[in-house]
């Protein structure tokens, strides 16, 4: 634990001193931010209508009718509440997407600066260094995740309708949030650095890593359209598939990651 | 305290090296010499348990090395790679508390500080590595290397690019490592400092051609000889000595080299003659080529016919 803590404190020093590298990251989280706001309120104020007048969110009102924390919204509130709730799953992806970059550079950024060599001829394992690398990765995009969700929170708070905010606090959305996020990102992260260890362009690494975005637009698309509810069940089962899928991919990390092809064959 | 023995390295078909075998004894330099691609680096990441042989085995401390235990065994060697290896980004104190703590040093702070002040590189301990000489960065990997106080050093090509000044600083401290009774392993193609440091040369290419002191590998090549300044002229007193049974003796301007089988046994005989015979003598030195004429010499007697 020591090595791989004392690779995560450079990993966070040398991020320090390079902000910029989580602009993507930040951006990401200001539009998963900003959508559902436009979506909710901005459209709605413009076109003069109410969500509740249209058709189209009859569903919303169905879903959400048997729920104990809409019955004290009105149906404007209600139609509000579910989109922002909706939405939360975008935020699960602003960690995937802000840390991508950090992960795809992780080991073949360390080879092209040539500081992978006196690296490797330290104690180091290859599991510290993976675990390292992915923690320098993913503890900023968890921070990120977190600062991004209580600002949602405030911003719902402050602009949607009363009682609103109070919807994003059930166990679903921050099961969403703080466990359906945190998991997906792991695996794109370590995706992305078993990558990092394989290929010698940090492009590669970041292409095929985003490849976890896909499933989770997917999850989103089923869930506007009805396909599937994410409930607190069906949030643990898909926890605990990308659990045992981060398992896995530490330990095809770990057999894949050849030090010696490294460093004999990369330039 | 490090062995290899029949070392072999192949890449697919190339062979980087062959069947490479040496010991490195406490208080030792060894200088690993040989041309570009001659297998140094490989031989380097082999001992230094980065790369595993295909054939052979490396030895530290009498223990074999292995997939197993080559991660304890690594944090008894420290590897100075050939590039510095910084994190630009980083202060000169983060990048060595980082690797104090990856050495798993009690008090990763305190053992920075003092390799900061051996090094003296203290007023720079906050200095970004990027904005960093040359000098200074290899300053401040060497001191990477020996954060850890390794009983094995590993040295690839420490004083590349460097100014004279920096080149002696890093000198006097391979011969302070040598003094503190640590065995160092120097990759160079700097002669004139392995002629300054080392106690025994091996040259390598793919294959070890020879491994010796510099003076028994002179000896082997040039044989001994004694070089004597004379007032001129020195042709009278080279035809004394080759009366006198030394076969092989040079003269040129005022200087005699006469071969011997022992310069500093030979030389009170042979100034005592050359004295009787009325020259005037201004210096006498055993004759020593220059150890790139022996490192020449045998490249060129390993060249494939």
């Amino acid at each position: 634990m020591t090595r791989i803590r004392a690779l995560l404190a450079k990993e966070i020093a040398d991020l320090r001193k390079n902000p910029a590298l989580l602009a993507p990251a930040v951006l990401t989280g200001f539009i998963s931010i900003l959508l559902p706001f436009f979506v909710a309120i901005v459209v709605p104020y413009v076109a003069g209508e109410r969500l509740s007048d249209s058709s189209d969110f009859k569903i919303a009102l169905e879903m959400y009718k048997d729920q104990p924390s809409m019955r004290t919204l009105d149906p404007e509130g209600a139609i509000q509440a579910w989109i922002f709730q909706q939405y939360l799953i975008m935020l699960v992806l602003t960690p995937v997407a802000g840390s991508m970059s950090l992960a795809a550079y992780s080991v073949i950024g360390e080879k092209q600066a040539r500081t992978l060599e006196p690296l490797l001829a330290t104690p180091i394992t290859t599991f510290e260094l993976l675990a390292g690398k992915v923690a320098g990765s993913l503890l900023p995009a968890l921070v990120l995740t977190a600062v991004c969700f209580g600002t949602y929170l405030l911003a719902v708070a402050l602009i949607a309708r009363a009682g609103v905010y109070t919807v994003l606090f059930t166990p679903r959305s921050l099961a969403v949030v703080f466990v359906l996020g945190p998991l997906a990102a792991l695996a794109a992260l370590q995706l992305a650095v078993c990558v990092s260890s394989r290929v010698n362009d940090a492009r590669s690494a970041q292409q095929i890593g985003a490849l976890i975005i896909l499933p989770i637009t997917g999850l989103l698309i089923a869930q506007l359209t009805g396909y599937v509810l994410l409930t607190v069940p069906v949030i643990l089962f898909i926890g605990l598939a990308l659990a045992g899928l981060n398992i896995g991919l530490m330990l095809i990390g770990i057999a894949l990651f050849d030090r010696e092809s490294i460093l004999t064959r990369w330039k | 305290m490090l062995s290899a023995s029949h070392l072999t390295r192949q890449f697919d078909d190339r062979v980087a090296v062959q069947d490479v075998s040496f010991d490195l004894a406490p208080g030792e330099i060894f200088a690993l010499l040989g041309p570009n691609g001659a297998g140094k680096t490989t031989t380097l990441r082999m001992l230094a348990g980065l790369i595993e042989p295909t054939s052979g085995r490396v030895d530290v401390h009498g223990e074999p090395m292995s997939r197993r235990n080559a991660s304890r065994l690594r944090g008894r060697i420290g590897f100075l790679t050939e590039a510095p290896g910084l994190w630009d980004r980083l202060t000169v104190r983060q990048n060595l508390v980082t690797y104090a703590r990856l050495h798993g040093l009690p008090s990763p702070a305190s053992a920075v500080d003092t390799a900061l002040e051996l090094f003296d590189i203290r007023d720079r301990a906050r200095d970004q590595a990027a904005q960093l000489s040359k000098g200074l960065k290899q300053r401040v990997a060497l001191a990477r290397t020996l954060l850890h106080r390794p009983e094995v050093v590993l040295l690839d090509e420490p004083t590349s690019g460097l100014d004279p000044e920096s080149a002696r600083d890093v000198r006097e401290l391979v011969l302070r490592l040598r003094d503190e009774r640590r065995a160092v392993l120097l990759s160079t193609h700097n002669l004139d400092e392995v002629e300054r440091v080392a106690n025994r040369v091996a040259v390598l290419r793919t294959r070890l051609i020879a491994v010796d002191t510099p003076a028994a590998l002179r000896a082997r090549l040039f044989g001994a000889r004694l070089q004597i300044a004379l007032v001129p002229p020195a042709e009278p007193f080279a035809a004394l000595l080759r009366r006198s049974g030394h076969g092989d003796v040079r003269a040129e301007d005022g200087m005699l080299s006469i071969a011997v089988d022992d310069a500093a046994a030979s030389a009170p005989a042979i100034v005592r003659r050359l004295v009787e015979a009325g020259a005037q003598i201004r210096a006498v030195v055993p004759e020593e080529p220059p150890l790139e004429e022996v490192y020449l010499r045998l490249l060129q007697e390993e060249q494939p016919a």
